[in-house]
């Protein structure tokens, strides 16, 4: 495999992410040259017949709950991706690959069921 | 210069520019979207390695998951006010950076002494960057550690929920 | 397989800049948050160099080591925020010289 190879295969990669630069920029710059500079009063800038009417401030401090619902998450994103591997292999590995998964799982499904116990889960 | 040289030299370029300004910010908020960026540029130096696999892992554990705790500790504690942005550059930056600068200079001469290039294989010989090479060799010789995580990762829950949550 | 365009030294050398980074954060910022993030810049810097040599040795063990480390580093976040979050609600602070009731 010549190098050419790998930077073709990785092309539509780089396409994508020059893209999402590109159309994310224009479109910052684009704001400000094309929109009017003056005039911006509060109705002005308010949302236009689309979305919600912004009733505070975006800058307010959020319940730890939400703390709670993403350190979990990434405790259970870091078991997905340790599934990942197990999965393409899972033929090869057989019984021994399946136990040794299923114990993984126990593990944490006993965290899981600790965190649900303390009610940590519950949004109150 | 081939290409690969050419897009590793500019995801080095950001990579570096982007942990400066996570380390430099005064705003967390520019720190942790910075740090956001360093995450995307690492996964893409990893990709010229042919790494793929750890790739989509550093995307998916470091940019997707830590980086969303992180900001959303960062609202919680609502630290991104200007008037509590005081940190005064005194002896502590000065030591902090002499001390930087010694580690680069060990660290550097300690990378370019002998080691690289000694026992380094033949293009062509090896892959190992593909899913199916890192579970062949996590579920066949490292399954104890595998296990062990496991582990871990409840410990750090039993002890995360015990710390963050006011009432138990 | 060809890998090797960019030599090892070059990833190295970007590794040794990543850490060197992260530590002076480390040493020299005051936000606990920020430090947080500091070390995850020098544990990135670590997994840099673990995957390079396992690419150019031929060893998947170094990215299994990255993997676990990447563990580590979830587990981290979770208790060291957690710690961030316990000390913001007794102190009202997240700088770290402030918290010195254990200083002698």
């Amino acid at each position: 495999m010549g190098e050419n190879n790998i930077v073709v295969s990785y092309l539509p990669l780089i396409v994508m992410v020059a893209v999402g630069f590109v159309f994310g920029l224009s479109n910052v710059f684009l704001a400000e040259i094309l929109g009017s500079r003056r005039n911006k009063t509060n109705v002005k800038l308010d949302t236009y017949e689309c979305g919600m009417e912004p009733v505070k401030t975006a800058r307010e401090r959020f319940s730890v709950k939400f703390y709670l619902v993403a350190m979990l998450f990434i405790v259970f994103d870091i078991e997905i991706v340790f599934m990942y591997p197990w999965a393409v292999k899972f033929r090869e590995l057989g019984e021994i690959g399946l136990v040794a998964m299923l114990l993984f799982m126990a593990l944490l499904f006993a965290g899981f069921v600790y965190v649900y116990k303390k009610g940590a889960l519950t949004w109150d | 210069m081939s290409v690969t040289v050419l897009l590793f030299g500019i995801l080095a370029v950001v990579a570096v520019a982007s942990g400066i300004s996570t380390v430099m910010s005064r705003n967390p908020v520019a720190s942790a979207m910075s740090l956001v960026l360093h995450f995307f540029t690492l996964a893409g130096i990893y990709l010229t390695l042919q790494a793929q696999f750890i790739a989509a892992v550093q995307v998916l554990v470091y940019a997707g998951a830590i980086m969303v705790l992180v900001v959303f500790m960062i609202m919680l504690l609502n630290v991104g006010r200007e008037e509590q942005m005081r940190e005064n550059p005194g002896y502590r930056t000065i030591i902090g950076t002499a001390l930087g600068v010694m580690l680069a200079f060990q660290v550097g001469k300690t990378a370019f002494t002998d080691v690289a290039g000694r026992h380094v294989l033949p293009p062509g010989s090896a892959v190992t960057g593909t899913t199916e090479a890192l579970g062949e060799t996590l579920f066949k010789m490292y399954l104890f550690p595998f296990e062990a995580v496991s582990l871990l990762l409840l410990v750090a829950v039993v002890g995360a929920v015990i710390l963050a949550k006011r009432k138990i | 397989m060809n890998l090797q365009s960019v030599p090892l030294e070059y990833y190295l050398t970007l590794s040794a800049i990543l850490f060197v980074i992260g530590a002076v954060g480390v040493l020299t910022r005051r936000n606990a948050i920020i430090i947080f993030m500091s070390i995850e810049l020098m544990l990135n810097a670590v997994n840099l160099t673990l995957v390079a040599f396992s690419q150019f040795f031929g060893d998947p063990g170094g990215q299994i080591f990255v993997f676990f480390v990447m563990a580590v580093a979830a587990a981290e976040a979770a208790v060291g925020l957690a710690i961030v979050l316990a000390l913001f609600r007794n102190k009202q602070t997240v700088y770290v010289d402030e918290v010195n009731i254990m200083k002698w």
